[in-house]
């Protein structure tokens, strides 16, 4: 039997030769991404100002017997924020004010307990060894005096200025009465859990960018081989239909990872992100979400005539991705009803998988599912590809 | 045993009747000429020859292999009526792909490009983007890298169409030393200058093989002196 070797690296080779000659696609490969994540970057890391907040304060005052004053140490607070800031507005109902946060129209309601001056007074006092206690050693052994926030965190860059505000008039305040207390800052978020806007960034606009452009890329890429003629004269030799997709995937897959190294390199340098953990499985989620991308593309590309109308598909492609796959805000900030389509669409599993392996320094053993789902949807999708490849002969 | 066989070969594109009940039987060694009108079927015909296009009814063997089993590929060469080339690669680019796709190794690439070059008198444009070239010459480059490989069948759709007189003669020079050397060819042309270079000529009309025969033939059927009104000829007999 003859040994036929495969002709899918020829594909791969045609496809980089394309590109050297085309100066736009590649422009799009590899400068697209760096300017779409400076620009996210540098929007998104600004200072944010005039955010609404409502207070409800139910602190009664602390009683100081050696001065014979009532002192309220949540209104000394309250003078320190930065009002740049935070626009606070009073309310005494806190359902009310609950309810301006859950329709929107404020960001975050802030409640000083009762007893908040009473404990910060017990606790400096303590602190400071007026109770004539020996056990004591440090004010943490007293109850905190807490602020709770309730902030909706589905602007996660809001939520967590309001959280600066705070924390910078508190420490000022204690500053000046010279003092180190604990206060706690309860936060508790409305809608979405624990995040920082730039951790999540980067790992997913690395998704976003390279679902975006493989997608893209391989749709004005097949239509151009489907109204050029190429395609059929392909047809027309011995080359398979799987070679033909495979060729697309391998050089996808690689230039998928490059647009991976480049915003890693940038994340690093200008924005200063830390990478945890194993590059090479990031790379690797890369890379398979670049593959199912390319065989998304060539899927579309049987219900586009002609690049035209590969165009009009950018929609269908960008705003799926970018609402639904967990890059801007959580998944789980996504509103119920909605989230099942979040778990239909590829992205999502590379931005949870590049989020776990280059912030939390995840390996295999926690990002299988990811690499498994997203494994599953390449197989899915290229085996569409090819079947749609067979179908043309008819 | 004929090269090439059609029996009752039909493909229909919904109500439209784009070849109906062809019966061809091609040679080895043949330069069989496809001729008609436009949208007779020429195209049609050879797509399904070459297995791009699955018959509607009938059937077709190439080299005694069903024309939809994928068997034959390697041993033939398809030049698509609209210049099929990735316009973004240079002329070598594009020549080095199709040549690797047929397994040619680099010496016989580099031996075939040269061969072909020469054929289509295009050396100094080897190295230049097909987005840059003259519409006469992307077809010639078309036309040689569906000859890359050297292919023991080739499907020429009008290959001629837009190349200078002379360019002309010298493909047809061509073609005729390569049917010479056992090379079979398929070819579809609107001039009928040409079509008397042909071994044997097929006349299509409305999906219709309405006559077949050498170019003498056909004269002496129709008792004309050109091929052009022997075609005249045939087309007037058809509508009267
Ligand atoms: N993909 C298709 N879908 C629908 N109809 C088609 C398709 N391809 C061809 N046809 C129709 O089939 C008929 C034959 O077309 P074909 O391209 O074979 O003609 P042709 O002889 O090659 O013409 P020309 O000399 O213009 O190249 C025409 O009526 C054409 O409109
Ligand atoms: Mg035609």
């Amino acid at each position: 039997m003859v040994f036929t070797k495969s002709k899918a690296p020829v594909i791969t080779r045609r496809i980089f030769l394309g590109l050297k000659h085309d100066r736009r696609s590649l422009g799009m490969i590899l400068f697209a991404p760096i300017i779409a994540m400076c620009v996210f970057g540098i929007a998104f890391s600004g200072e944010v100002e005039d955010v609404d907040v409502i207070v409800v304060n139910y602190d009664s005052g602390a009683y100081i017997p050696m001065l014979n004053i009532n002192i309220s140490f949540s209104e000394k607070i309250l003078g320190n924020i930065d009002t740049d800031v935070l626009n606070i507005k009073y309310e005494s109902d806190e359902e009310k004010a609950m309810e301006q946060v859950e329709n929107g129209e404020i960001n975050a309601v802030i409640i000083f307990p009762e007893d908040f001056s009473r404990t910060l007074v017990q606790t400096i006092a303590a602190a400071s060894g007026e109770g004539n206690n020996s056990d004591i050693r440090s004010p943490a052994d007293f109850a905190t005096s807490f602020i709770t926030i309730r902030s909706d965190n589905s602007n996660v860059n809001v939520a967590n200025a309001i959280i600066k505000a705070f924390q910078d008039a508190l420490s000022k305040t204690m500053d000046e009465y010279g003092v180190e207390a604990p206060v706690g800052l309860e936060v508790d978020p409305v809608y979405a859990e624990d995040a920082e806007f730039i951790d999540m960034f980067v790992p997913g606009i690395m998704a976003f960018a390279i679902f975006l452009l493989t997608t893209l890329l391989t749709l004005i890429s097949f239509v151009g081989e489907r109204t050029q003629g190429t395609l059929e004269r392909l047809m027309a030799t011995p080359i398979k239909e799987s070679e033909i997709v495979l060729g697309y995937a391998m050089a996808f897959g690689i230039l998928g990872t490059i647009q991976a190294m480049i915003l890693m390199v940038i994340g690093i340098v200008v924005f200063d992100i830390i990478i945890v953990g194993n590059v090479l499985l990031a790379f690797l989620i890369a890379a398979l979400l670049a593959v199912v991308s390319q065989a998304m593309g060539i899927l579309l590309s049987s219900a586009a005539k002609r690049e035209a109308q590969a165009v009009q598909f950018v929609p269908l492609i960008v705003l799926p991705a970018f609402l639904l796959a967990g890059i801007f805000w959580p998944v789980e900030a996504i509103p119920t009803w909605l989230r099942p389509a979040s778990y239909f669409i590829p992205p999502t599993y590379a931005v949870s998988g590049l989020r776990s392996v280059m912030l939390r320094g995840w390996g295999l053993e926690h990002v299988w599912y990811e690499i498994s789902i997203l494994l599953l949807f390449a197989l899915l999708f290229l085996t569409g590809a090819v079947a749609m490849l067979k179908r043309s002969r008819r | 045993m004929p090269i090439i066989q059609t029996k009752n070969l039909s493909k229909h594109f919904g109500t439209v009747k784009a070849v109906n009940n062809l019966n061809l039987t091609i040679q080895e060694g043949e330069i069989y000429g496809l001729l008609g009108p436009n949208g007779c079927g020429k195209t049609t015909t050879i797509k399904m020859l070459c297995g791009l296009l699955k018959p509607t009814s009938g059937s077709a063997t190439v080299f005694e292999f069903d024309s939809m089993s994928r068997k034959f590929q390697q041993d033939i060469g398809y030049m698509p009526q609209e210049t099929a080339l990735y316009p973004d690669l240079t002329v070598h680019d594009n020549l080095t792909i199709f040549g690797k796709i047929f397994g040619l190794s680099n010496s016989e690439l580099a031996r075939n490009e040269k061969e072909l070059l020469d054929f289509i008198n295009l050396h100094e444009k080897r190295d230049v983007p097909i987005t840059d070239l003259s519409g006469g010459m992307r077809h010639r480059v078309s036309l040689i890298c569906s000859m890359i490989h050297k292919p023991k069948i080739l499907f020429l759709d009008e290959p001629t169409v837009g190349v200078d007189p002379e360019l002309r003669l010298n493909f047809w020079k061509n073609f005729n030393e390569l049917g010479k050397t056992g090379t079979t060819i398929i070819i579809t042309t609107h001039y009928m200058d040409e079509a008397s270079h042909c071994t044997k000529i097929g006349l299509m009309r409305s999906g219709d093989l309405i006559t077949e025969g050498t170019p003498a033939d056909i004269l002496a059927k129709t008792n004309t002196r050109s091929l052009e009104d022997a075609f005249l000829a045939f087309t007037a007999r058809e509508v009267a």
